[in-house]
């Protein structure tokens, strides 16, 4: 849990081409996540054509790619988390991590990878691959892939650049390390040709998760989603990966685990914050993941109704505490300056 | 009907594109990790009606000693992709090219993220179509080696016409080729210039095939009239054979000028930024464009060896070749001077002896436009835009407002059906 009793709250954006309303998609979208921005919520999840976190809700299709947008959205916005989905099946995991450790830079440090470990049905049959991966596979080859792209977000050293003019040392090389990743299905020299990011690495988000993706996720997820159900088994569901992040060496406070919630139409503000709180409440998560519909108006109710009653009831932070996602994901996840 | 005008990019590279730019005491040392500084850029450039910016790229480090690598700015810089998105929220008018490469990546995710791009810009995005052929690169994506020239080019072909298919035909039924296989028709609407702008550079004779079947627009290096203008023959020669015009492709030569308010200032100037080439670094960039590891055995005030045709760059090569030989240049001339321009067409002068020399390729028919690469920044493109664009436009021979809205209106192409 936070080192007090506030929860993290991110919203999944699926705003896309149901949304009757007139003006360019991009525009309505900066609007959107510019309230919620001013709302003070922890981040936005942009989803991409692969569903985003499980959850059952239907993902109409963006009219956009989710990291072309999370750039744009970045120029507009100075403080908000903007998380992107990206498929490990639609990019090679160098040009994947070069493209989050750009966007990172460009959003001065709020910038993270939602990557999920349930594979898309339809998905790899555009990417030359019609026979897909047998899950085995398919989560080994993602344990690989998540590695390979942290490794690569490490490779310059946060001091390694030092744009010495007079001297000719542009960087110190002893600064710079190479990967040398070889496995089963990448070999990947390195390093990047991006610096560090100034949040030391962009956030990582794992959804999809079944049984046997939990230790990998405790080893390397920043965020964890998680579907909702009964509140006595999300207890017990969060103190288990508290326990597997422990095991792994790692402060359990460093992972943050949401509850995805997907607000029906005709529920109340007071009701939805009360089961919200609820669940907080009984200890089932740092915080919830709020899907929203397609339409954008419904990011609008939830910030002027329902947001004023979580924080009447003390449940949600009013400010801001840093300015990198990191910062507003709590203490234990590190990096902000 | 307007007389014929020029076409401009402004090829932006982090500090600049003289290998030593990031030294210059006036350039922005900290591009390669300032968004901020490419804003300004992007509407210093929209604001002197560029046709479009323009972003190379490389999956790996350019160099592959350490040691040199860190005595320049280019090991570290924004994904240009990233980058271009970014910017495309922060302009209105101005066309944004990324260069990507064909070798690793697929189709569908390529067509699928230039086409957001092209959304998120209201229909300004284009791709410049690389195959890459640096062995660093390849060992990003575990290739043991570099493919073979030929093979390069018929993935990229391949590559290419998948693309195409995908943004221009929703119902196309899928694609099954030799090195690509694609299910479904994108999940985006279409683009609203009908399809982002294909750019290519390559220049060997199967570059100059394939961009004659696909491209809308080519970027080239040629240092002199001749050479420019056979190109640009042999290439509008070459369309007829795909069934297009010879005005469907517009070809732009890079060019990388060092412009002042005195023919003297400009002199100065550039020997300010040569004499700040460390000469193990231009000797690396000159060995990478010949495609040799061994060149710092030879000595350096004396003649390039001789060497054996290569699997890189063939065009690049040839070129640099034929330079040494013409002017007679020792290891260490010719490493500063392509280490200046990378080979491009220099021009050191005045405003108005640039405009004459950027006319004369203009209006002799050896160019559609030009590839503009400023030495460093943002001071050499400021100085473009201010000193020579106004010189240009007061002979006619470039915009002085945009007349359309897309990249494809800017630079007069049909809109695919």
């Amino acid at each position: 849990m936070d080192n007090g009793a506030t929860m993290h709250l991110a919203v999944s954006l699926l705003a896309g081409i149901a949304d009757p309303s007139p003006g360019p998609e991009f525009s309505r979208l900066a609007g959107s996540v510019q309230k919620a921005e001013a709302a003070g919520l922890d981040m936005v999840l942009l989803a991409d054509s692969a569903p985003a976190s499980g959850g059952g809700t239907a993902n109409s299709p963006m009219p956009f790619e989710a990291t072309t947008l999370l750039a744009a959205l970045a120029t507009v916005t100075s403080r908000i988390g903007l998380v992107a989905a990206a498929s490990t099946i639609a990019h090679q995991p160098y040009n994947l991590a070069r493209r989050f450790a750009s966007l990172d830079i460009i959003s001065h440090g709020r910038a993270g990878w939602h990557a999920t470990m349930a594979q898309a049905p339809r998905e790899a049959a555009n990417f030359s691959r019609p026979e897909g991966f047998s899950p085995d596979d398919f989560r080994r080859r993602s344990k690989e892939y998540i590695g390979i792209v942290q490794g690569l977000w490490q490779g310059w050293d946060a001091d390694a650049l030092l744009f010495d003019q007079s001297g000719g040392r542009f960087h110190d090389p002893e600064k710079m390390h190479l990967l040398e990743h070889k496995g089963a299905f990448f070999s990947v020299r390195g390093p990047l040709n991006v610096a560090r990011s100034p949040q030391d690495t962009p956030v990582l988000v794992l959804s999809g998760l079944s049984e046997a993706d939990l230790d990998i996720a405790a080893r390397t997820a920043d965020v964890i989603l998680l579907d909702g159900g009964p509140v006595e088994g999300a207890t017990a569901r969060y103190d288990d990966i508290r326990r597997r992040v422990a095991a792994c060496g790692r402060d359990p406070d460093a992972v943050k685990v949401l509850t995805n919630v997907a607000p029906i139409a005709d529920d109340k503000p007071a009701a939805l914050a009360e089961r919200l709180e609820e669940e907080f409440r009984a200890r089932g998560c740092d915080g919830f993941n709020i899907l929203m519909p397609a339409q954008l108006s419904a990011l609008d109710d939830f910030v002027d109704l329902v947001l004023p009653e979580l924080g009447q009831r003390g449940l949600f932070r009013e400010n801001y505490r840093g300015t990198t996602l990191r910062s507003h994901l709590g203490p234990a996840g590190g990096g902000d300056q | 009907m307007t007389a014929r005008q020029m076409k401009l990019g402004a090829f932006l590279w982090a500090t600049g594109h003289h290998i030593a730019a990031w030294r210059h005491p006036k350039a922005h040392v900290t591009a390669g990790i300032d968004i901020d500084h490419y804003i300004q850029l992007a509407r210093t450039a929209e604001a002197a009606k560029f046709d479009m910016i323009f972003c190379e790229d490389a999956a790996g480090l350019r160099e592959a000693n350490t040691g040199i690598a860190s005595q320049t700015s280019r090991s570290i810089g924004f994904e240009p992709i990233s980058l271009l998105s970014a910017l495309a929220a922060q302009t209105s008018r101005i066309g944004l090219v990324s260069t990507a490469s064909t070798s690793y990546n697929e189709p569908y995710g390529l067509a699928r993220t230039f086409l957001s791009l092209d959304h998120l810009s209201g229909g300004r995005a284009g791709w410049n179509l690389v195959t890459s052929a640096s062995p660093i690169e390849a060992a990003n994506f575990g290739s043991t080696g570099l493919k073979p020239h030929a093979d390069r080019y018929e993935r990229a072909r391949e590559f290419a016409e998948a693309v195409t298919g995908l943004w221009q035909d929703k119902q196309a039924s899928g694609h099954d080729g030799q090195s690509f296989s694609v299910r479904d028709p994108l999940d985006l609407p279409r683009s609203p210039q009908g399809a982002p702008v294909m750019v290519q550079a390559g220049a060997s004779d199967v570059g100059r095939d394939l961009a004659a079947r696909t491209a809308d627009v080519v970027f080239t290096a040629a240092q002199t009239f001749e050479e420019a203008k056979a190109f640009y023959d042999d290439l509008k020669r070459r369309l007829a054979a795909y069934g297009r015009e010879p005005d469907d492709i517009k070809i732009m030569p890079g060019v990388a000028p060092v412009v002042a308010e005195t023919e003297a200032e400009a002199r100065e100037k550039h020997e300010e930024l040569q004499a700040l080439i460390p000469d193990d670094v231009g000797v690396a960039l000159l060995s990478s464009y010949l495609s040799i590891s061994d060149l710092w055995r030879y000595p350096i005030d004396g003649p390039l060896p001789e060497l054996p045709e290569s699997e890189g760059m063939k065009s690049r090569q040839a070129l640099v070749i034929e330079q040494s030989r013409r002017d007679g240049l020792s290891i260490r001339q010719l490493a500063r001077h392509f280490a200046g321009a990378r080979g491009h067409w220099r021009i050191v002068g005045t405003a108005a002896q640039v405009a004459d020399e950027l006319q004369a390729r203009f209006e002799g028919g050896a160019a559609d436009g030009f590839n503009v690469m400023p030495s460093y920044f943002p001071g050499e493109l400021d100085a473009f835009a201010t000193l020579v664009v106004p010189e240009l436009q007061r002979r006619g021979l470039f915009r002085t407002e945009y007349e359309g809205r897309t990249l494809r209106d800017h630079l007069g192409l049909k809109r695919p059906v």
